[in-house]
């Protein structure tokens, strides 16, 4: 516990002692594929369904946000709500599909994979409002509303370092709040035995829709805040990869951890500027490191450590 | 009458599980279902909670019928199941365990207000649960293990931690199946402890064991299945001179393997 | 118009008895080993690969080509169990994590080696069947003809050797195959050798008609296991019919509807059968 508070304190205070750009650009990305993590691992780590689909609501959210603040006029931090609605609703669509027919581990994965493919299909191919492959060029600064500062451009790293640290956190509390309330006994009951949690009464239907309702939800604002920071939204946002990538983040980190999918998230977003690879051999380490870690260290980075941790203390 | 079996039946492709059962079982009796090994009485109770969807036959609970219900939703209106092999999450703590079971009690007390927890309202509504949750476990003998892994329980205390989970969704109706196997002397003595107290507070009891003898002790009506077929009815002593029910048991035992 | 839809339903066919391929492979392999290999497709592009560098690069005639290129997918699949699939025995979900890190090592291992730009190899039996107005190519009977042929001798291996009893036996009940003498070990190698090796012939089979690209493997993994759900989870006539009907709505289908959604027919049918049919069109209970 006073370890997390020092080193949540360490991220805030950080930009005032550190003004490397170089730096805050990797924790910036660590921290929006850190929320894409925590949220991947509310629905894999702790309530056990394998999804596939978070590439699908990122990009969807990544496009509409920037549309909504583009065509329709809305500030940024409005056009993240029917964002983050539109989220939940396809996430409802396709969780019940595939919940009702309860369809698990793998034959889950598959399906919520094509429902993503499915949607990635339909971004590439309304060329009248997505552009197609060429994709968008996001002009525009984020704008967030602050009390006594009223609406606030994002401008410069330092700006937006604190806006994407806040969301990260954000995050972290609404998934730590759902785990630790009886929802959160519900989605570890359906990870551990399904069919003992459904004879103590939980309706676990009801609840796996819930932890991929809150879980895609969320994962929504990744979308809208990696449009505007990289300027640019391509089809691409919804490919398998990326789901891939932020898989192997929450593997390496820890599966079942909030903090696991940020450290996983800070060592793989930080390896392709450290080291300087190509696509391919960037991929092929990503899978090395995947196959690594689920063979060799199934915990993860912080699972492992708090193994270590609690046998030292005993 | 609080439970109604009608015509109950199960085949499994070709095999008749359960054939044509009928019985009830009244408000706050405690009622047994005895039969030899593979004769029926788990698919039977199965059925019962709603596990198993039945080939045809009704189980009607307070007049409704309940056997196309889901079983979490058979749990909620109050039956509640044990299992013969004890089942439980075996990567949480014992006290964990029985903070699952609680969802039930928590949900009527408390229903969408439950919501307010997340924003960290109605903390006072899981601090009563939890102080339910010690007394269970250590009514079931469980109250030195609370912090232990279930995983790392032995046969018999696992078996208690089931029981203790099934008495945290305040069973109206609470199905038994073989609470005795695999439990030593003073553990059966204490399930009986519980169980007595259970059903003081108001619990319906149906029992299915093969060991008769525990079933006597409490039991003031029996069932006797075999062959998936309901052989015999009445009190203990009654049903277990039937010479049906010998014949089952004692045919059995004579009968070349 | 009869010329186009014949001429796609063939072609659906084919594709389709590829999608087949995969997902009678995956469910051979989970079936029998408890071993998830979603990785499937990626043997099939080393297979199909094989063949175009072995046929265009060193001038082997085809039909020599796919011999070798089939032994080298099995190879592939030989190690890939030995150095990570058999960790994950009976565990589907890191089946499939260590397939998904296997798909993305191979794909861009081939992008390296390879480029991302489609190749093609030269007609291997140019010319079509002509029947009345309907022109059927001649090659892609051949490569049905070869799918249909492995299709059988598949079904009549698992119905009459003692491998594909065993196989069977050990699918429905391990102990008592084990009490039998089936030899785990020997078997899960088998399994693994034939999955990955079809697949291969599947690849080389491809390369004869279609360009190949080093994403393929991963677009047919999906493929498949949408054939395996649609056919029944765990039937194996059941996925491989499954793949021929897949493949068939998608051909006819991007006829009458635009062709950029054709990955998403398969899908509404899959569904909409699911709704029906839970368990699959083979599938029981």
């Amino acid at each position: 516990m006073i370890l997390r508070l020092v080193l949540w304190s360490a991220l805030y205070a950080l930009p005032i002692f550190v003004r490397s750009d170089f730096l805050l650009t990797i924790l910036i990305f660590t921290f929006i594929y850190g929320m894409l993590g925590v949220t991947l691992d509310l629905i894999f780590g702790f309530t056990g369904q394998l999804s596939m689909f978070h590439p699908a609501v990122f990009g969807v959210s990544a496009y509409m946000t920037y549309l909504l603040a583009s065509k329709a006029g809305l500030p940024f931090w409005l056009a993240t709500i029917p964002s983050a609605l539109t989220a939940v609703v396809l996430a409802m669509i396709v969780g019940s599909i595939c919940f009702k027919f309860r369809l698990k581990t793998f034959y889950f994965a598959v399906v919520t994979l094509a429902f993503a493919e499915v949607i990635r299909l339909v971004v590439l191919n309304w060329n009248s409002v997505t552009n197609g492959t060429l994709g968008l060029v996001v002009t525009g600064r984020p704008t967030v509303w602050l009390p006594g500062m009223g609406v606030v451009a994002i401008k410069g790293p330092v700006a937006w370092y604190y806006l994407t640290l806040v969301s990260l956190t954000l995050t972290v509390i609404v998934c730590a709040r759902c785990l630790s309330s009886w929802m959160g006994r519900c989605f570890g009951a359906i990870r551990l035995n399904e069919d003992l949690a459904r004879t103590l009464g939980i309706d676990v239907f009801r609840y796996k829709l819930a932890s991929f309702a809150v879980g895609n939800a969320l994962a929504s604002f990744a979308g809208g805040l990696y449009g505007y920071y990289t300027a640019y939204i391509d089809p691409g946002y919804l490919s398998i990869n990326q789901s891939m990538d932020v898989l192997a983040m929450v593997l390496l980190g820890g599966q079942g951890t909030l903090i696991g999918p940020i450290v996983g998230s800070l060592v793989l977003t930080s390896l392709p500027h450290v080291i300087d690879l190509r696509a391919e051999a960037r991929a092929i380490l990503y899978g090395a490191i995947l196959i690594f870690t689920i063979l060799v260290m199934p915990r993860g980075i912080v699972g492992t450590f708090n193994a270590w941790r609690a046998r030292r203390a005993a | 009458m609080l439970l109604e079996v009608r015509g109950l039946t199960k085949r499994f492709m070709g095999l008749t599980a359960v054939s044509d059962v009928s019985f009830t079982v009244e408000p706050g009796e405690i009622m047994g279902i005895i039969g030899p090994n593979g004769s029926g009485k788990t698919t039977l109770l199965s059925m019962m909670a709603g596990l198993l969807a039945p080939t045809a036959g009704a189980v009607r609970w307070q007049g409704e019928e309940i056997q196309h219900l889901r079983p979490d939703v058979i749990a909620a209106r109050g039956i509640v199941k044990t299992f013969q092999n004890p089942q439980v999450f075996a990567e949480l703590t014992v006290f964990d365990n029985a903070m699952v079971a609680t969802h039930l009690a928590l949900k009527r007390s408390r229903g969408a207000r439950r919501l307010g927890e997340l924003v960290g309202l109605g903390r006072a509504a899981e601090r009563t649960l939890a102080g339910q949750v010690a007394e269970a476990l250590a009514l079931c003998n469980l109250g030195g293990a609370t912090r232990q892994l279930a995983g790392n329980l032995s046969y018999g205390e696992e078996k208690m931690l089931g029981l203790a989970m099934a008495l945290m969704c305040r069973p109206r109706l609470l199905l038994l199946d073989e609470p005795a196997s695999g439990l030593g002397r003073e553990e059966i003595d204490n399930l009986v402890a519980v169980l007595t107290k259970v059903h003081a507070a108001g619990a319906t009891l149906c029992i299915v064991d093969h060991k008769v003898g525990f079933l006597r002790g409490i039991a003031r009506r029996v069932i006797a299945l075999d062959h998936g077929e309901k052989i015999a009815e009445g009190p203990p002593e009654a049903v277990l001179e039937n010479p049906a029910v010998i014949e089952a048991y004692l045919g059995r035992a004579h009968a070349p393997a | 118009m009869t010329q186009l839809v014949l001429g796609q339903v063939l072609n659906g066919a084919i594709i389709g008895a590829m999608y087949g391929i995969i997902a009678l492979g995956i469910t051979l392999t989970f079936g029998i080993t408890g071993i998830v290999n979603f990785a499937l497709g990626e043997f099939m592009m080393i297979g199909a690969y094989a063949t175009y560098a072995l046929a265009e690069r060193f001038g082997w005639p085809y039909p020599v080509a796919v011999v070798p290129a089939c032994l080298i997918a099995a190879a592939a699949g030989y190690l890939a169990n030995k150095a990570f699939f058999r960790f994950t025995r009976n565990n589907l979900v890191n089946g499939l994590l260590v397939s998904i890190g296997l798909i993305s090592i191979l794909e861009s291992a081939a992008l390296l080696f390879w480029t991302a730009t489609p190749l093609e190899m030269h007609f291997v039996l140019p010319g079509a069947l002509r029947l009345g107005e309907v022109g059927l190519p001649k090659m892609k009977l051949v490569v049905f003809a070869v799918i249909l042929a492995v299709i059988v001798l598949t079904y009549l291996g698992l119905a009459r050797t003692w491998l594909g009893r065993a196989a069977f036996a050990y699918a429905q009940n391990p102990e008592a195959a084990m009490l039998m003498g089936v030899h785990t070990p020997r078997l899960e190698t088998a399994v693994m050798l034939y999955s990955t090796g079809l697949a291969g012939l599947g690849g080389a089979l491809y390369a004869s008609l279609y360009s190949l690209e080093p994403a393929m493997g991963g677009v047919y993994v999906l493929k498949g296991m949408e054939a395996a759900i649609l056919g029944g989870i765990g039937s194996l006539m059941g996925s491989l019919w499954g793949g021929v009907i897949l493949g068939v709505i998608e051909g006819v289908g991007s006829i009458f509807l635009p062709t950029a959604f054709r990955d998403a027919y398969g899908l509404a049918i899959l569904v909409a059968i699911l709704l029906f049919r839970p368990a699959g069109l083979f599938g029981t209970e």
